[in-house]
């Protein structure tokens, strides 16, 4: 993101000339190692021990950055290299001790040398908080980079990426993520493992659904989800009671009630359970084969706080408006025990007693009404 | 405070140009000053001001989760002039203009502006998108309650943006509108910063962004 405020002193700050036009038709491999060779007689000519900030943009660079950069800039604590067609970042930056900026975005980078081998071990790998490496073309999150324990905020928006690797959790420091534009569609649940997440975006994507262990990220202030394939969102949701922002449009969120999608009846085993748990018949380990007793340890209450039931494995989805923190109206999954077993979502909703049809579309009219009461309030 | 009445049809065939943000200023001063200004006349001058990041990088003050307002000039009550400030992926809610006059002038980046038609009035549908477009570095878009809604977004997730905005006469409350109902809600608008100093205030409400 860019800074804007009072700019660096010049003498700490680097910026380098475009480059000269070029003289004339040559072979190209001449060029190319000439350029080099010219960028870095430049960098070593104005090499500084002082210098906090490199910005090489928007110089077009034919080839790596020069090997010499941490002999000649030791100090370097930003670096700058958008914009100049860099297909790999190299060995060069390990030995940057105190680079804490690295912004390489709108590069050709992605491939399979992209970012050097023992990033994480590297003295970088504890100093650098903040790589942007929007806008290239990163099929994958780069392994390399996963090793950036000290690493605060991570751009890789306007990529080619397909997913989110698990291993996103190792990046315990990580409070900004940026994942945009890419082509990811699913979310693990191992992304709510970063215990100081505040800023999550995941718009522009082909998102179909949100885990609900995302739900644990209770530092999140911001959340963007537009544009993706969500139709629901779990109710865990709820619990992000620190969010700030929230963008969920271009979705296809139900705006429905929508009655029972399906319904698998229960088997007897179930039944059973239900009733050996709801009626608290006793019994003992030594009563029944060890599966059963592990099967009967296995129930969950009903969500509906007026039901009082169990369940282990028959569910029903129901899909309906919830308030979130008072404002908003979002369709969430509710699992729920059976199809009689409608959760009123506050206490305003008298209706849900018991049975489907009627039960439903008194929900229906009073959901509606509370609908408008919320949004026009 | 008495308020000058805004013409579509140009009141002079006076063109200016603005060399410098300073200069805008000035003349956008005078311009309010009359009794009669026309839209053309504003849009035309704002566009004439080809953008100098050092003149407007002390106003441009950025926030991480959010698009910021920075209030440049509060033009003698007459109109409001502020800049805002875009990070990669930020945009705003669907919103009125409260009967006022709203132009936007790309400084830096572009920013995507989708119109909306007004929702009926007992209206619980999907909104009706009219029309979108890009917005350029140094263009000038105009919008009125009359024009519609619409929703401004920086759509790059590489580039953050910057536009300068002046509304006539000045609010500081607007409705904003649930795309999926066409539901408004009104929302109380504040400034992130005035004449180049932070200017943080309360609680933060929560925003829906739909």
């Amino acid at each position: 993101m860019a800074a804007g405020g009072a700019a660096p002193e010049p003498e700490l700050e680097l910026e380098l000339e475009p480059e000269p036009p070029r003289r004339g038709p040559a072979a190209e491999g001449e060029d190319e190692a000439a350029a080099e060779a010219e960028l870095a007689a430049e960098l070593a000519a104005r090499r500084s021990a002082e210098a906090r900030r490199l910005v090489l943009s928007p110089r077009r660079l034919s080839g790596p950055l020069p090997a010499g950069l941490s002999q000649w800039f030791p100090a370097l604590e930003v670096l700058d290299v958008s914009g100049t067609g860099l297909a790999e970042l190299g060995a060069e930056l390990l030995a940057l001790p105190r680079l804490h900026t690295l912004l390489a975005k709108n590069n050709r980078l992605g491939g399979p040398g992209s970012l050097p081998k023992g990033l994480g071990q590297a003295p970088l790998g504890r100093s650098l908080r903040v790589l942007n490496l929007s806008g290239n073309r990163f099929a994958e999150v780069p392994p390399a980079l996963l090793g950036l324990r000290g690493l605060q905020s991570l751009s890789l928006g306007g990529n080619r990426l397909h997913g989110i690797p698990p291993d996103i959790q190792e990046l315990r420091s990580l409070e900004f993520l940026y994942l945009g534009g890419n082509f990811i569609t699913s979310i693990p649940p191992e992304l709510a493992n970063l215990p100081s997440l505040s800023y999550l975006v995941l718009c522009d994507n082909k998102i179909q659904s949100i885990p609900p262990q995302l739900a644990q990220l209770h530092s999140l202030r911001s959340l963007s989800l537009h544009n993706n394939l969500l139709t629901y969102l779990p109710r865990e949701i709820l619990n992000l009671v620190h969010l700030e922002e929230l963008s969920l449009r271009g979705n296809p969120l139900v705006v429905r009630f929508v009655r029972d999608l399906t319904y698998n009846p229960p088997s007897l085993q179930e039944l059973a359970g239900r009733t050996i748990k709801t009626r608290n018949v006793p019994y003992a380990p030594s009563d029944l084969p060890e599966n059963l007793v592990r099967y009967l340890s296995l129930a969950s209450n009903c969500p509906n706080p007026k039901c009082g039931g169990v369940y282990f494995d028959s569910c029903v989805r129901q899909i309906k408006f919830v308030d979130f923190c008072g404002k908003y109206r979002l369709p969430l999954m509710h699992y729920l025990c059976s199809p009689e077993c409608s959760s009123p979502c506050s206490s305003a909703s008298q209706s849900s007693t018991s049975q489907s049809e009627s039960d439903s579309e008194d929900e229906a009219s009073v959901a509606a009404r509370r609908m408008q009461k919320v949004l026009l309030g | 405070m008495e308020q000058p009445a805004m013409m579509e049809q140009p009141v002079q065939t006076e063109t200016w140009k603005a060399r410098s943000l300073e200069e805008l200023i000035r003349i956008l001063h005078r311009i309010f000053a009359e009794d009669k200004v026309s839209v053309e006349e504003v849009q035309a001058l704002m566009e004439s001001y080809e953008s100098n990041p050092e003149e407007w990088l002390q106003y441009a003050k950025f926030d991480q989760y959010r698009y910021t307002r920075n209030l440049v000039d509060n033009g003698n009550g007459k109109f409001n002039l502020m800049i805002l400030c875009w990070g990669e992926g930020h945009g705003s809610s669907i919103h009125d203009h409260t009967d006022s006059h709203c132009f936007m002038k790309i400084l830096q980046g572009n920013l995507k502006e989708t119109l909306f038609e007004w929702p009926e009035k007992k209206g619980n549908g999907e909104m009706t998108k009219k029309s979108e477009r890009v917005l350029r570095e140094n263009h000038c878009a105009y919008i009125n309650d009359s024009i519609g809604l619409h929703r401004v977004e920086n759509i790059s997730h590489t580039e953050s943006a910057v536009s300068l905005h002046l509304y006539s006469p000045p609010f500081d409350s607007c409705n904003t509108f649930d795309q999926r109902t066409g539901h408004k809600h009104k929302v109380k608008m504040t400034f992130y910063s005035q004449f180049g100093e932070r200017t943080p205030c309360g609680t933060v409400v929560p925003q829906e962004n739909n």
